[in-house]
């Protein structure tokens, strides 16, 4: 697997594709780059470099017990597209409150942008998340159900998936890194230069984050697809083509 | 050996080394062998098998290009042999 060291961790990175820089981010937790690699990513592999990785905690990167804030993990984003002068962006959910700061502290490296459920205030996060539940039977309740299902038929998934976000809940400053995020600032909010597209599940819980967002990103469009949360499980045909022709 | 008795031999060494020889010794690696149901690897595994085969055999198989066209049905659903027989279809 490709390593690449970044912010003295070793983070998992792999690239799809030719053309135009694109950079995406995956959610927490449940999330890993594969999250993209099975979705929209392919999609947009076939007119630009899609570049994917794991973020810190989470697939096959490192996973140190610190720094689940944005302002470090836009850090790693910054450090792991060092070699790229601008680029496209997505995230998901975590993902894409990273690009938003990303976003606003480097205007001058993303071309475009594409916020896929980012939940706000983002310590909204931590309060809902259901997988933070006590016992591993409540957190495989909590999962979307296209995961539950493959973990429900699988006690080796269901084992490492368990594992893993163990970790990340109680043995990482991961939930107290996420209650200790502030929420963005309107004027920060109004800085973005990037065209911008929102795109949030009919479903969703987080659609009013949604609403801001398109209030104060200039000129920002949004998108409203039927799904839930998980919108590139949901809807992974619809989100692809909405990113394609965003990123066209 | 056949070219697809070559590819299985390099598909279960490279699971090994991703998930752990363990793996193998509980279930043996065939054609018929489903990546999710029987060995339940992980969705990231699997992004890492790929990426072992991509190294392998070269640029000339294009994982993403073949999943590209697949629902997540599909893919979830693949077995041993229909990564086989794709990598044979990309060398020939």
């Amino acid at each position: 697997m490709p390593i690449v060291g970044a912010n003295g961790l070793g983070f998992h990175v792999t690239e799809l594709g030719a053309g135009p820089a694109v950079v995406m981010a995956h959610g927490l937790l449940i999330g890993t780059l594969a999250s993209w690699y099975f979705t929209a990513a392919p999609a947009l592999a076939r007119a630009h470099r899609v570049r994917l990785y794991d973020l810190r905690g989470h697939g096959l990167s490192d996973k140190p017990k610190t720094g689940y804030d944005l302002a470090t993990m836009s850090a790693d984003l910054g450090a792991l597209t060092a070699d790229l002068d601008r680029f496209d962006l997505v995230g998901h959910s975590w993902g894409a409150l990273v690009a938003l700061r990303f976003a606003i502290d480097h205007p001058e490296r993303v071309g475009r942008l594409a916020i896929v459920e980012a939940p706000l205030p983002p310590s909204r996060f931590a309060d809902e998340q259901k997988l933070f539940a006590s016992t591993p039977d409540e957190m495989i309740d909590a999962l979307p159900p296209a995961l539950r299902d493959a973990v429900a038929g699988g006690r080796r998934q269901a084992g490492k998936l368990l594992a893993s976000l163990k970790f990340l809940a109680y043995e990482s400053s991961l939930l107290a890194d996420l209650r200790a995020t502030g929420d963005f600032l309107d004027e920060d909010l109004a800085k973005i230069r990037a065209k911008t597209l929102l795109l949030y599940g009919s479903r969703s819980s987080c659609r009013g984050a949604g609403d801001r967002l398109a209030t104060r990103i200039p000129g920002a469009e949004l998108q409203i697809l039927d799904g839930g949360h998980y919108l590139h499980l949901d809807a992974k045909d619809a989100i692809s083509e909405a990113l394609e022709a965003h990123l066209a | 050996m056949s070219s697809n008795e070559e590819i299985l031999k390099t598909v279960e060494q490279l699971i090994g080394e991703i998930a752990g020889e363990e793996l193998l010794l509980a279930h043996p690696i065939e054609m018929t062998t489903s990546f999710n149901a029987d060995l339940e690897l992980e969705s990231i595994e699997f992004v890492a098998l790929a990426e072992k085969l991509q190294q392998r055999y070269g640029e000339r198989i294009d994982f993403v290009g073949w999943i590209s066209n697949k629902s997540l049905d599909d893919i979830i659903a693949l077995t041993v042999g229909d990564l086989v027989r794709f990598i044979e279809s990309c060398r020939s």
